[in-house]
């Protein structure tokens, strides 16, 4: 059917099913700022438009409808790809993350603008109360708001600075524009899904109805005889290598446990089949068309039931060892049916006992610590499975070029990504080439290969273009979950609060597979035992198959569980004590100087060694805290008698990548004109590594940033980089940037020198894009132009690969006031204060913007989230309607960042990650300040009102 | 979008009345933001699209509030005419983009159990005029018990001297309610008369419960306790994925406690949990 109506001012015409939506047909027609994050749940919101005036989403309304209507999308906001004041404002106040929500943003706030010309922060809620943003915590929409408001009637309004840090450099320390921002706040091509071409084909999957299964049976062959269908992929025609799908420097702690394809279900939502048809229509059908037999197993649903005698077994197939031999004791010998199970080196396991990995160790003597305490306390806590839910799902488009693969990619690991695929397909790796689009949110999820591999293989195999998107279910059954760890702590402590002894045991549940099976659950301790200063600590970590989600990493990578745990014990402690919660961190916490002897036992992929640290910010991030509190002052108390206010605090760490283990690398050119492009092997998810790199460049080089542009993350053009994880962009991808800049800066001024005649001692870079001597001075473009001739000496390119044996810590306090209501349960943040350390801030709006949304996810997660399963291991709230995530009404009233630089002397210009370790403090500090405000200890996130009243004993 | 295949825009509602009468198992189709949500899920093969057919206006007329079933959320929202209660249950939607579109209509032709405006239309005893039906005019109660024919408008009439009220319980501010419960009465010297409470999320549909209307009609305001205590045992709401029926019975004594003492004007409403920023429970 024809429909009329006026697009961006403009009349339009287009022919439309009766069943496609308006969100649908406008991308079909190229306007790509209308994105899908909820499926059409009404939910999210980044389908938003405005019809006849009001905002809407377009998913809930069929194209049809639109007869005769004015609809205005972002791309009405701007002319010639001049940022509109509301798009100005957004990207200025560094709201633009990964930008998969900007546009969305942008037009709620255009119609807030419209209806209120100086709105109040009820009114810009109520206005942004349809969006979902994952990355930022809404808090800087104020900001963005306020600035374009000003803006409307004094177009030149800029707002005061933020705050600023080192006074000696021209662009580190200060605010500069995200160099991605504009584009996406324009609604430009820039994600997978805008890359796909015309005659693409499209890949559905059929997915385990069990939790456990074999497949007796399959037939495809009335799927495969269907129209449009390319080809029909199971496990009797994949390839059979068997991998991880773990993004991790290889050889990789994670089994290879995982086939393309396997007779073998573990969990509801496994891979059973693929079709690659020509539309996604006829991909559907021809699902429904595959007949599959199940031969349905009992299902291991808990870690409890993982680790029971006689429990059934997840994988059961032969085990073997790259390096190493099989602990003693164990089985290796397969049922000669399921799929084997290859580990690089020995990770203490027992797969046929669903044993995916474990570890123990400690210093001191925990038996004679606990001997000496007056007080010994033992608590178990529980953190249940959630998921990342970046806002654009996972999604891959591949195809044929030249004879090689090339794969667009929403990842966090191009070049993990290569070698995985590679190895899947079974090619070599000079025949994939991976270009990182921009990320619509990866937040751990995308540093898993989880489906790249089939992708790949189908575009290899059929020589056709694949898509591939996952809906949010899939996203939510089938991509990756934070593991559901159990934790139990043990403490001894003299009565003026010194610990004698830390005991943890840890039991993770990893899900049908190993991916991260061993690093996340060991990270919970990594990241929470050194910080605190105990002779005699010991940790125990245990990682369980089940038959429930894939579990892998997530933001913080098991460090928030780990923190939940000790952090709040220690609270425990005090309370047993009758100690003020601050004292007894003041009491034990690592301190400037410290010896940190725990890390011996915590080396990552490798020995660990003791730790002398340099100077830390704790003390003075607690000081600010407990002023910003009045800690010392009297109790908040609420006036309203059904509601109790509490306190609680929290000291956190994390580190800034794997020292030893990885390494990053990045070019810096020279272009004619004196501008020079920064090919950085790093993948910014949106978190501003790209702008990162950029400053590195314009700052040691004396250039503007308008005179850098960025190409990251191509496995063709850029060089190799580990990737985006284990808080390593800042001091990996940033350092290795740093150096390239040095390199090329020595080289200019080694050219300059000999054109200038000078001492190369004797010439500097100058402002902007200058070398000057004693006696003369070039332009960098005249250098570069000059390199390039025939007389030169070659294009002028710096190198730079970073690697190194030092540990940065990045530090923080977290403050948090609660109000409990005594009668429902329900927990209302009243205020939430982030002290952090991330050494010199790089660009620091971005950092708050950071850990505002890493704040904001864990306060997600300890009050919301939780994904629900039935008695079959079915997930039964795979959707933003029933899994709830945090939207801008959620934010605490008082929610404050605070940046509290200690530098490190090995970080980019003294910087240390920032985002991963704001995800360690919710969980601890509010569980702290409900007990302080209730006296009931909640020991198992998320907090929900249900729970509290437990745990008051209420019912 | 699955399932569709036949939509039709009529130019007026006779059309309307017309195509359905032809197809009776053609849906309406208002806001669609009940009917069209969720890609994946069936919808109608034949949609007939009223959204600009219905009357949308909100007025007195006769002594009557009669708002349009075209009316949006947000159009009630932003009415001064409405019922400050119907106001805030409106409002209750917390996302506004939703907000834009959703409408009476489609909130009485859904039925949901946790409907925000149900509720209170059924304790302000509104009066749906109805196209198509059984009749053309009858109680809310009534005409959700089939739900047949196309509601035009609704009709609330002027009862000096009520006062009523809304509160929900949900996980979060988004989240779709889980209980919800409305209260109007007429407060006299000698306690509350003309008792009506519709509550939602504790049965399949939202429905008038005369059973806890009868136990406080004619009463003084009884304590909030008290009434917890009274009400929590005549609750039977079941286990889902939202909060145990534990959990809800005694969350649904509360809601109602304080809807109680927020429509009699209580000092005491003032602590109903409608502190949470956005949340207005
Ligand atoms: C994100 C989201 C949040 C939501 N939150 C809430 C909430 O907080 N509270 C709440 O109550 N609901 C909520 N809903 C559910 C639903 O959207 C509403 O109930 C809404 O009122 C439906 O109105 P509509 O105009 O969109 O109906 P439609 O989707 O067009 O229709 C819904 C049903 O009503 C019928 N119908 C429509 N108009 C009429 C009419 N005039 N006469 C007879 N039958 C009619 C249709 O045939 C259909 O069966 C939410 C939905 C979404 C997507
Ligand atoms: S896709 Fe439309 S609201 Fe999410
Ligand atoms: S910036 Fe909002 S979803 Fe990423």
């Amino acid at each position: 059917m024809k429909v009329s109506f006026k697009l961006n001012g403009r009349s339009v015409k287009w022919d439309c099913e009766a069943n496609e939506s308006l969100r649908d047909a406008l991308r079909r027609k190229g306007i790509t700022s209308v994105r899908n994050g909820c499926d059409g749940e009404g939910s999210c919101g980044l389908c938003a438009v405005i019809l006849d005036g009001r905002p809407v989403n377009s998913c809930q309304i069929l194209a049809l409808q639109a007869e005769g209507c004015e609809l205005a999308t972002v791309e009405q906001q701007s002319r010639e790809r001049k940022l509109s004041i509301v798009q100005r404002a957004l990207v200025d106040a560094s709201c633009v993350q990964c930008g998969y929500c900007t546009p969305a943003v942008a037009l709620a706030v255009q119609d807030l603008l419209e209806r209120s010309k100086d709105p109040s922060e009820e009114e810009i809620r109520d206005a942004l109360s349809g969006t979902l943003c994952r990355c930022t915590g809404y808090e800087q929409f104020y900001a963005a708001v306020r600035i374009a408001s000003k803006r409307l009637t004094d177009p030149g309004y800029a707002d005061p600075a933020g705050p600023e840090f080192r006074k000696d450099l021209r662009h580190v320390g200060k605010d500069r524009e995200k160099v991605d921002a504009a584009a996406l706040a324009l609604g430009e091509k820039a994600f997978v899904e805008d890359r796909v071409e015309a005659g693409a084909c499209h890949l559905a999957m059929l997915r385990s109805p069990h939790a456990h299964a074999w497949i007796k049976s399959i037939d495809t062959a009335e799927a495969e005889a269907m129209s449009g269908v390319v080809e029909v992929l199971t496990y009797l025609n994949c390839p059979g290598a068997v991998y991880t799908t773990a993004g991790q420097g290889f050889p990789e702690p994670s089994p290879y446990d995982q086939r393309m394809f396997s007779k073998k279900l573990r969990h509801v939502g496994d891979r059973v089949a693929a079709v690659l048809a020509e539309s996604p229509e006829e991909a559907a059908a021809a699902l429904k068309a595959i007949k599959v037999e199940y031969e349905v197993l009992k299902p291991v649903l808990s870690i409890a039931q993982a680790k029971a005698a006689g429990a059934p077994v997840v994988h059961s197939g032969a085990v073997s060892y790259v390096v190493g031999e099989a602990p003693a004791g164990t089985s290796v010998e397969g049922d000669g049916r399921d799929d084997p199970i290859i580990y690089q080196f020995p990770l203490h396991a027992d797969p046929h006992h669903n044993l995916a990995a474990s570890v123990a160790d400690g210093i001191g003597d925990i038996e004679k610590g606990f001997a000496e305490a007056d007080v010994v306390i033992e608590r178990k806590y529980k953190g249940n499975r959630v998921q990342c839910t970046p806002m654009e799902p996972h999604v891959v488009y591949a195809k044929i070029d030249s004879g090689r693969l090339v794969i667009h990619a929403s990842t966090q690991v191009p070049w993990h990504l290569r070698r995985i695929v590679a190895t899947a397909v079974g090619i070599s790796e000079n025949k994939v080439r991976v270009i990182k689009e921009r990320v619509g949110g990866g937040f751990g999820a995308k540093q898993d290969i989880v489906l790249e591999d089939v992708v790949g293989y189908l575009a290899w195999k059929t020589g056709r273009s694949v898509f591939w998107r996952y809906s949010r279910e899939e996203e939510f059954v089938a991509s990756r979950t934070r593991h559901v760890m159990e934790v139990t702590v043990k403490l001894g402590a003299k009565r003026d609060g010194t610990l004698t002894a830390i005991l943890m045991r840890l039991d993770a549940d990893t899900g049908p597979y190993g991916q991260h099976c061993l690093t996340v659950p060991m990270n919970a301790i990594s990241k929470s035992l050194p910080l605190l200063l105990c002779d005699n600590a010991r940790f125990e970590v245990k990682s369980y198959y089940t038959n429930l989600s894939p579990a892998g990493a997530y933001q913080g990578y098991g460090a928030p569980k780990g923190s939940f745990a000790l952090q709040t014990a220690l609270a425990e402690l005090a309370a047993e004590l009758g100690l003020d919660q601050i004292d007894m961190i003041e009491k034990n916490r690592v301190r400037s100087g410290a010896r940190i002897e725990i890390l011996k036992s915590l080396g990552e992929g490798r020995p660990g060694a003791a730790v002398t640290l340099g100077e830390c910010g704790l003390g003075e991030m607690l000081d600010r805290g407990m002023k910003a509190f009045a800690w010392r002052g009297p109790r908040p108390e609420s006036s309203d008698r059904d509601w109790r206010l509490g306190r609680g605090a929290v000291i956190i760490q994390q580190g800034s990548g794997l020292p030893g283990l990885d390494s990053a690398n990045a070019e810096l050119r020279l272009l004619r004109d004196g501008t020079v492009l920064m090919l950085s092997g790093g993948a910014d998810l949106g978190t501003g590594l790209d702008t990162l790199t950029s400053k590195a460049a314009a700052e040691i080089l004396g250039l503007e940033m308008g005179d850098v542009a960025v190409i990251s993350g191509d496995t063709d053009i850029t060089p190799f980089d580990k990737g985006a994880y284990a808080s390593s962009g800042t001091f990996f991808s940033g350092n290795a940037a740093v150096r390239a800049a040095e390199d090329l800066r020595d080289k200019i001024i080694a050219t300059a020198a000999l054109i200038l005649g000078e001492d190369p001692a004797d010439l500097k870079i100058a402002h902007r894009g200058m070398v000057k001597g004693k006696k003369g001075e070039i332009s960098l473009a005249r250098l570069a132009h000059m390199s390039t001739q025939g007389e030169g000496h070659g294009e002028l390119v710096g190198f730079g690969n970073f690697k190194t044996e030092h540990a940065a810590f990045p530090y923080g306090a977290h403050f948090v006031q609660v109000a409990v209501n005594t009668r429902t349960g329900e927990v209302r943040l009243d205020r939430y204060h982030a002290y952090q350390d991330c050494g010199t801030p790089i660009n620091p709006a971005l950092a708050i913007g950071q850990i505002y949304g890493g704040v904001l996810k864990a306060i997600g997660h300890s009050l919301y989230e939780e994904m629900l399963y039935d008695d079959n291991g079915r997930c039964i709230n795979a959707n933003f309607l029933d899994y709830k995530i945090p939207t801008i009404n959620e934010i605490p009233k008082d929610f404050h960042v605070e940046l509290v630089p200690v530098a490190d002397e090995v970080g980019p210009f003294g910087g240390k990650s920032v985002s991963e370790i704001a995800l360690n403090g919710a969980a601890p500090a509010i569980s702290i300040a409900i007990h302080d405000a209730v006296g009931a200890w909640l020991r198992e996130w998320p907090f929900t009102s249900e729970r509290v009243l437990r745990a008051m004993g209420k019912l | 979008m699955n399932g569709i295949v036949d939509y039709t825009r009529p130019s007026s509602l006779a059309e309307a009345l017309e195509q359905k009468a032809a197809n009776p198992g053609a849906a309406w189709l208002a806001g669609g933001t009940g009917i069209l949500a969720g890609d994946s899920r069936p919808r109608p093969a034949a949609l007939i699209d009223v959204g600009r057919l219905l009357p949308r206006a909100i007025r007195m007329a006769d002594g009557e509030l009669l708002m349009g079933a075209g009316a949006s959320f947000q159009d009630i929202a932003d009415c001064d005419l409405v019922p400050a209660s119907l106001r805030e249950a409106a409002l209750t939607m917390v996302n506004r983009n939703t907000r834009n579109r959703a409408t009476i209509g489609g909130n009485l032709g859904a039925n949901k159990s946790c409907a925000s405006l149900i509720p209170l239309l059924l304790v302000l005893d509104a009066k749906l005029i109805v196209e198509g039906g059984k009749k053309t005019r009858l109680g809310a109660a009534e005409w959700l018990a089939d739900r047949s024919g196309l509601v035009l408008e609704a009709a609330i009439a002027s009862d000096p001297g009520r006062r009523s009220s809304y509160l929900r319980w949900a996980r979060s501010s988004c989240d779709l309610s889980v209980l919800t419960v409305a209260v109007s009465c007429i407060v006299t010297s000698a306690g509350l008369s003309s008792l009506r409470i519709a509550m939602g999320g504790l049965a399949s549909h939202a429905r008038r419960f005369g059973e806890l209307e009868a136990l406080f009609e004619g009463m003084a305001l009884p304590p909030r306790e008290a009434i917890e205590a009274a009400s929590a045992p005549l609750f039977n709401p079941i286990d889902d994925l939202r909060a145990s029926a534990a959990f809800k019975r005694l969350r649904a004594a509360t809601l109602l406690a304080d809807a109680m003492h927020a429509a009699a004007g209580s000092a005491l409403a003032a602590s109903s949990p409608a502190a949470t920023p956005g949340v207005r429970q």
